[in-house]
């Protein structure tokens, strides 16, 4: 009886330790969360021509809304994320580390600062209520706003509201001004008719970067897979920039989001997405808005400033250019 | 003498089909008359024509006194006014908008290589519900009837589910994420923890009610514990326990729509939300619209079921 047992339980061991070498040695695919912004839905069209296997990667994307993408990254489950400049030192400092390796666009114009009937300028906020997912994206987007007309952040009453759920508050009128991204800046402006954009991320080209950002660990074992990846992206860029084949990229990528081309390629027009020579450009140590650097670091000092977390992070910890400048 | 009409009497079966069917048409009946009659309601005016205000485009919804307002001002100043119709606003679809949107949410081919048909999507939410309905009825219908048996079982089990049944369970979303992957683990766990303590007290509470004459005659004439369960408590509250599990697995479809949210994005939830952020309000009615003709029928085919297995209950038989 009890030898019966030891050799069930030696059976058992033997079994999970083969299972666990196996999965251990297999090379697994490169998990990687995206989701609907513009220039990561872009992805679609590798993956529908089937780029990566030609490249010789395995890659698995996974669909996601964006803030759940970025609680899989920061959990563990996947190998890289598609975030903006700001959240990944957000995610970072909630423990999800990643880095920054390949630049998708910078939001040019599809982030909006939208006044009421009525309000056209951002002067004309003064006093006023203004409906903002606070600490994200949106806020920095009104702080540079106020800044640049000679305002403060206290010049304005801040209402937070989840940022798809601001066309609903423009349209009750509890707010006088409201900060979205596509798709909802575009319904704010079609609900409420006669409101206008007052300010947009096109006023601040490079505020706003959408970037692919791997786990270190990954970044550093997979190197020469990451460097294909980075590789099919500029296919696909050259796939979207020319004309022949523009209206067969929209037409992927509106299918990914479920809404017909016509009604998409409005939201590609809010995004800059970068080619190689641009990208390489906005990877050069700077200061200011026109180096990921610089944006990054300008994001720091705000993420800092309205407590999103404690102490100031170097930007280049979070930052490894050396992928889209070997290109 | 009472009649079908008076209270506790059932209704004759020509009528119960017929009051049955007015049900369904009375509510759409409204709907239609607010959808189709323009002077019910229709607060806003779709715009055909812009006229000289440049705000306006065509297709834009504006509320009617700024309309009038528009027009007035563009007379006074005799410019072109707009023109439009009335209309209702977009979250109020009308009827055949939204059957169009039925019909073309299955009948359109997926696009990309690796997109789903509609059906696909919700075969996959429906494994997602029976996996967590399933996984939970195995563990919690044993233990809900135990702790109705006995009371060692209760004092176990009972105060600590009480406690965990008030924690909402789309709260367990993250970590449920970080323990089970992206995948459907973590959908099947919130479908499992939305399900499984309210099911132990409902079943346990099923069990109490059955005859306690019933379990002293039976261990008077000698039964044993395992036979007492299984020839005596379980047969003595089969047919209520049918229906308790009926009545859980619509609970089960309520939790679906937020275990669908966590992680990647899946199944019928995924078509709801991403046509909700594009203001197509016809798709998401269309495809509310689905989950009830998918819970209704389940639901019929198990008391339809249940009247075969189940023929000397007259409960079951009548419901």
């Amino acid at each position: 009886m009890k030898t019966s047992i030891n050799a069930i339980f030696k059976i058992f061991t033997a079994v999970l330790l083969l299972a666990s070498s196996f999965s251990a040695t297999a090379a697994e695919p490169l998990k990687i969360g995206y989701s609907d912004w513009p220039g990561w839905v872009a992805w679609e069209i590798g993956i529908e021509k089937g780029w990566f296997k030609e490249a010789g990667v395995d890659v698995k994307f996974e669909w996601f809304d964006y803030v759940p993408s970025m609680d899989a990254f920061a959990a563990g489950k996947l190998d890289a994320v598609g975030m903006t400049n700001g959240d990944t030192l957000v995610t970072a400092a909630t423990g999800g580390k990643g880095i920054m390796f390949l630049m998708n666009d910078y939001s040019n114009g599809n982030d909006m600062v939208i006044g009421k009937p009525g309000i056209t300028s951002i002067k004309q906020l003064k006093g006023k209520k203004v409906g903002v997912e606070v600490g994200f994206v949106s806020h920095l987007l009104l702080i540079n706003a106020l800044e640049k007309n000679g305002m403060k952040e206290s010049d304005v009453e801040l209402v937070n509201v989840p940022t798809n759920e601001t066309p609903q508050v423009l349209a009750s009128g509890d707010v006088d001004a409201i900060v979205a991204w596509q798709p909802s800046s575009g319904v704010a402006l079609k609900q409420v008719p006669g409101s206008k954009p007052i300010y947009t991320s096109k006023d601040e080209p490079g505020l706003i970067y959408d970037l692919m950002v791997a786990s270190p660990q990954s970044l550093s074992k997979r190197k020469a897979d990451w460097i294909k990846v980075v590789k099919v992206w500029y296919r696909i860029v050259d796939y979207i920039k020319d004309p022949k084949t523009f209206d067969d990229a929209i037409k992927i990528m509106a299918s990914r989001v479920g809404i017909p081309p016509e009604e998409y390629s409005s939201f590609v027009d809010g995004t800059k997405i970068l080619t190689l020579k641009e990208a390489q450009m906005y990877f050069k140590k700077g200061k200011g808005f026109t180096s990921l650097y610089g944006s990054t670091k300008i994001s720091d000092d705000f993420n800092v400033a309205n407590k999103v977390y404690e102490k100031p992070m170097s930007p280049d910890e979070y930052i490894d250019a050396s992928i889209t400048l070997g290109l | 003498m009472s009649n079908q009409y008076s209270a506790g009497q059932k209704l004759n079966r020509r009528n119960s089909i017929v009051f049955s069917i007015l049900s369904f048409v009375i509510p759409l009946l409204i709907w239609s008359l607010i959808s189709y009659v323009p002077f019910i309601w229709h607060p806003k005016v779709e715009i055909t024509e812009p006229g000289d205000v440049d705000y306006l485009s065509k297709g834009m919804l504006l509320d009617r006194e700024i309309f009038d307002k528009e027009v007035d001002n563009a007379r006074e100043k005799s410019l072109a006014a707009p023109e439009g119709f009335r209309a209702n606003p977009v979250y109020l679809p009308a009827p055949h908008q939204v059957a169009t949107a039925f019909y073309t949410a299955f009948t359109a081919e997926p696009v990309r290589r690796d997109e789903k048909w509609l059906h696909e999507s919700l075969w996959d939410s429906i494994q997602v519900i029976f996996w967590g309905f399933f996984l939970s009825s195995l563990i919690g219908v044993p233990i809900g009837i135990l702790a109705g048996t006995y009371g060692i079982v209760a004092k176990l089990f009972e105060p600590f589910i009480e406690f965990f049944r008030y924690l909402p369970a789309p709260a367990f979303g993250a970590l449920a994420v970080a323990i089970l992957g992206i995948h459907e683990a973590p959908k099947i766990a919130i479908i499992f923890i939305g399900t499984f303590f309210q099911q132990v007290l409902i079943v346990s509470n099923t069990t109490r009610k059955l005859d306690p004459m019933l379990l002293e005659a039976a261990m008077t004439l000698g039964a044993k514990r395992m036979s007492l369960l299984w020839n005596v408590v379980v047969p003595g509250i089969i047919t209520y326990l049918y229906k308790d599990l009926r009545i859980l697995l619509g609970w089960a479809w309520t939790y679906l729509i937020v275990a669908e949210l966590i992680g990647t994005s899946s199944g019928i939830t995924w078509f709801i939300t991403q046509q909700a952020r594009y203001k197509n309000f016809e798709n998401v009615y269309a495809a509310i619209f689905i989950i009830g003709f998918i819970g209704l029928s389940t639901d019929l085919l198990l008391a339809m079921l249940g009247r075969k297995i189940f023929p000397w209950d007259k409960a079951t038989v009548n419901a």
